[in-house]
């Protein structure tokens, strides 16, 4: 299974996206994460995930670039979070996949839904708002759009996390509504 | 407590007053917190923290005191998260504040209400 979470910067995705791994069930937890710490804000981001994460058995392997090269124990659940941050990565970054970002991470996510038994993405709106853009940062907001449309056609069920109530766009059969309440 | 939601623009206020009429309104940009913790509906919540936070005040346990002290009041609120994350400190700062007061009331609210183009969509129903 297949999970796409969504929505905005604060609202609850991480903490709602964490839930639906522990409604997986005794599996092996494996946290993919992309966000590469370069400064205090980022750090102390960082630092606020792995406290919530802290107790429910992950193991974590950070991932900047190349997610097509990243190997997971085969029928484990797979949480990775942020694609907006891997997206960046590969874009901005010297050593990333540049214009070929679309398609190296979509080859990521393919071989990770082989490898993995349920697999849960965070991404991220960034694309309503009334600030306008150009050159690379426009771009960066169509690389990411386009892997969320890729991704949503891919996943079982596609929600949108608003201030921590789920929200669906799509939904698939053997989803649980309220992971939470079933563990 | 209720809330009602959305971008800007899109006739929250209008369909509050309509929701919850005879509810004595203030604006989140011109109230105290005192104020705020006895206020009936708050129209532009966000901006309240926009001011608390521009006046060096955290926001940090504002949901929890008002879940506390005002449990049945109404607060209207943009949502601003939804955009590339801005180069400015403080902008960052407020949006991210946003996000998480409002997930804190979203959770002790019976009823949140989403409004996109004046039509709103109750998203939480307890």
């Amino acid at each position: 299974m297949m999970i796409l979470v969504t929505g905005g910067s604060g609202s609850g995705k991480s903490a709602f996206a964490e839930d639906c791994v522990l409604a997986c069930g005794e599996k092996k937890r494996v946290y993919i994460a992309t966000m590469y710490p370069f400064d205090q804000e980022s750090k102390k981001r960082v630092l606020r995930h792995r406290e919530m994460r802290a107790g429910k058995g992950f193991d974590t392997v950070e991932c900047y670039v190349g997610l097509k090269n990243t190997e997971v124990p085969s029928g484990c659940t797979v949480l990775l979070e942020c694609m907006s941050n891997l997206a960046a990565n590969e874009i901005f970054r010297e050593d990333g996949a540049g214009e070929k970002t679309e398609d190296e991470i979509l080859m990521g996510v393919e071989g990770l839904k082989k490898q993995a038994g349920d697999l849960i993405i965070v991404t991220n709106e960034i694309f309503s708002e009334a600030a306008s853009y150009e050159g690379e940062t426009e771009n960066y907001q169509c690389v990411l759009g386009n892997i969320n449309r890729r991704l949503a056609r891919m996943a079982d069920t596609v929600v949108e996390v608003v201030y921590g109530i789920p929200v669906y766009h799509k939904k698939g059969e053997d989803f649980c509504e309220k992971p939470v309440e079933q563990l | 407590m209720e809330m009602m939601i959305g971008g800007a623009f899109q006739g929250k206020a209008d369909l509050a007053e309509k929701t919850y009429p005879g509810i004595r309104w203030v604006r989140g940009e011109d109230v105290t917190k005192e104020e705020l913790m006895k206020a009936q509906g708050v129209l532009g919540f966000h901006r309240f923290i926009k001011k608390e936070m521009k006046e060096g005040r955290d926001v940090k346990d504002l949901a929890e005191e008002l879940i506390r002290n005002n449990p049945d009041v109404i607060l209207v609120s943009d949502e601003v998260g939804y955009g590339v994350v801005p180069v400015d400190t403080f902008d960052r700062a407020y949006r991210e504040a946003v996000g998480r007061v409002c997930t804190k009331l979203a959770a002790g609210s019976k009823k949140v209400t989403r409004v996109i183009c004046g039509i709103g969509t109750v998203i939480k129903d307890a």
